[in-house]
């Protein structure tokens, strides 16, 4: 039987926000996954800054991230034995321009753990903010 | 051609484990280190007028209070954790071309009894732009996201937990010989494979040690040294240097696909091989920074000693052993002697071409020390006898 893997506790973390991020995690309350885009290059920049990394204009657009997979990962043990593993992943958008929101896989048994896999975007509840989780179907 | 600069004294500590180096502070270990190095170049307290440092959280104004240096003309310190460690080189370098100091005193120290390096990322507080990997479960340090590079090479390459493991071996069989050196036993195949998982793929094993230390080094000019009593070991070239794609590295994961595989050397390793006038194949020794087994591979593909993905089979071939295609870490670096930020690097890059090595490679004549892969500034230096 091969472990799951289970979410970081992150009940009691406040997300830190600022005028840039800001739209993200409104974003994310009602579920959505949006990632700035320049308004005037085009071009996906991660993480969300005031400029245009190609550009360097600050007129931002906060469109739809796209399909994720999963670019790479690492599994995490708790001290206690037997405790369940978390698992940080990275997650791929090759239509948002190849960006990478580093994540948590979730619910996911090790075995099913694959660079290339097509993720699942889900919730994880913060103190003040929705976080995105994925999930690998085994 | 810029005035040759040379390095012509050596101090250090003692290696302790984490914390055992109280009651003495960081300020009495740098202290001591400091004296040592000035004794060794042949000069007094009073000849030093430039400091330089790495990293952060030293202040030259209590280290002259301290021991009592008369005047400088030159202080500076370069930023960041672990990456800037060999341009301390640079910056002292740069000092003696341009006449603004003619002993230069590097200093890089570290007590790990409050603040450990190896849990950088809970030290403080997640700016908004870095939260997300944090909230990925990512709470401890580099070791979890050098684990995230280390997974994606073996993906890419076909890198085998072997590659890993031969490097932490090669660095334990080098510390055995090595008085002071913290981890001296031999370490088998089995043993590696069996140690606990810290970051999958990553062991306890392929992760630095956690040690108390002070290292200072006096730099002045080629002409001068010539006349004190250590043989010169000249700054061939030095480099401080990175690109965007890099950029903050494993505080923003979102370097190029190039470059997330590997250790950011490349622009320095350009650098540095243009001002010497050389390439890889003319380094005796290489001194590597390890603070994790993985970008020990990286960095080797970085500087040229082979070809990009072929780091693992590289060093399972048996490279950095004695008398191997180039020999790495022959003080048993940070896997295994200690951790003092870089400096033990520097200073066994000295013992080599001054030829007192503890584990000499014959007729050394020209060594590679790095920094750290982390965010830039990345730097190097190449040294010469």
């Amino acid at each position: 039987m091969t472990e799951t893997s289970i979410a970081p506790n992150i009940s009691g973390m406040d997300i830190p926000m600022d005028a840039w991020t800001q739209p993200f995690w409104d974003a994310a309350a009602v579920g959505r996954l949006l990632v700035p885009r320049c308004a005037d290059c085009g071009c996906f920049r991660w993480p969300p800054g005031p400029f245009c990394p190609d550009c360097q204009s600050q007129r931002t657009d906060w469109v739809p991230a796209g399909p994720a997979s999963l670019y790479t990962y690492t599994i995490l043990r708790g001290r206690e034995e037997g405790a369940a593993p978390v698992v940080p992943g990275l997650a791929e958008f090759p239509e948002a321009g190849g960006i990478r929101i580093p994540a948590a896989i979730v619910d996911t048994p090790l075995s099913a753990l694959r660079i290339g896999a097509a993720l699942n975007l889900g919730w994880s509840q913060a103190a003040n903010a929705q976080v995105p989780v994925f999930k690998i179907s085994d | 051609m810029r005035q040759e600069a040379a390095i012509a004294g050596v101090g250090a500590t003692p290696y302790y484990f984490r914390g055992e180096s109280e009651p003495q502070t960081l300020y009495e270990l740098i202290g001591k280190a400091v004296l040592a190095a000035v004794a060794d170049a042949g000069l007094t307290i009073s000849d030093v007028d430039g400091l330089v440092f790495y990293a952060g959280g030293f202040d030259p104004a209590q280290i002259m209070e301290m021991l009592g240096i008369p005047e400088i003309g030159f202080s500076s310190q370069v930023s960041g954790g672990g990456n800037g460690s060999a341009a301390i080189l640079d910056l002292a370098a740069m000092a003696i071309d341009t006449g603004r100091a003619k002993t230069v005193v590097c200093i890089g120290a570290c007590q790990q009894s409050r603040h450990r390096f190896g849990m950088t990322f809970s030290n403080y507080a997640p700016p908004p732009d870095a939260v997300w990997a944090r909230a990925a479960g990512l709470v401890g340090g580099p070791g979890q996201t050098f684990a995230l590079a280390a997974r994606r090479h073996m993906h890419l390459y076909g890198t085998r937990r072997e590659a890993f493991a031969e490097v932490v071996m090669a660095s334990r069989d080098y510390a055995s010989t090595r008085d002071g050196a913290i981890r001296r036993k031999p370490l088998s195949l089995d043993d590696y494979m069996s140690a606990p998982m810290l970051a999958d793929p990553l062991t306890r094993l392929d992760f630095c040690l956690e040690t108390d230390g002070a290292l200072a080094f006096v730099v002045t000019s080629a002409e001068r040294a010539r006349d004190l009593p250590q043989r010169p070991v000249h700054i061939a070239a030095s480099a401080q240097a990175g690109v965007r794609e890099w950029g903050r590295a494993f505080f923003s994961l979102n370097q190029s696909d190039e470059e997330f595989v590997s250790g950011g050397g490349k622009p320095v390793a350009r650098m540095l091989y243009e001002q010497a006038g050389i390439g890889p194949g003319d380094i005796d020794v290489a001194l590597l920074y390890d603070h994790f087994s993985a970008p020990v591979i990286f960095q080797l593909e970085d500087y040229g000693f082979c070809a990009k993905g072929e780091g693992g089979p590289f060093v399972e071939s048996g490279a950095l052993r004695p008398g191997g295609a180039i020999p790495v870490n022959p003080h048993g670096g940070h896997l295994s002697e200690a951790y003092v930020i870089g400096m033990t690097h520097i200073r066994e890059a000295v013992e080599q071409l001054r030829g007192t090595a503890v584990n000499q490679i014959q007729d050394a004549r020209i060594a590679l020390v790095t920094g750290g892969p982390a965010p830039i500034p990345m730097s190097g230096a190449i040294l010469r006898n």
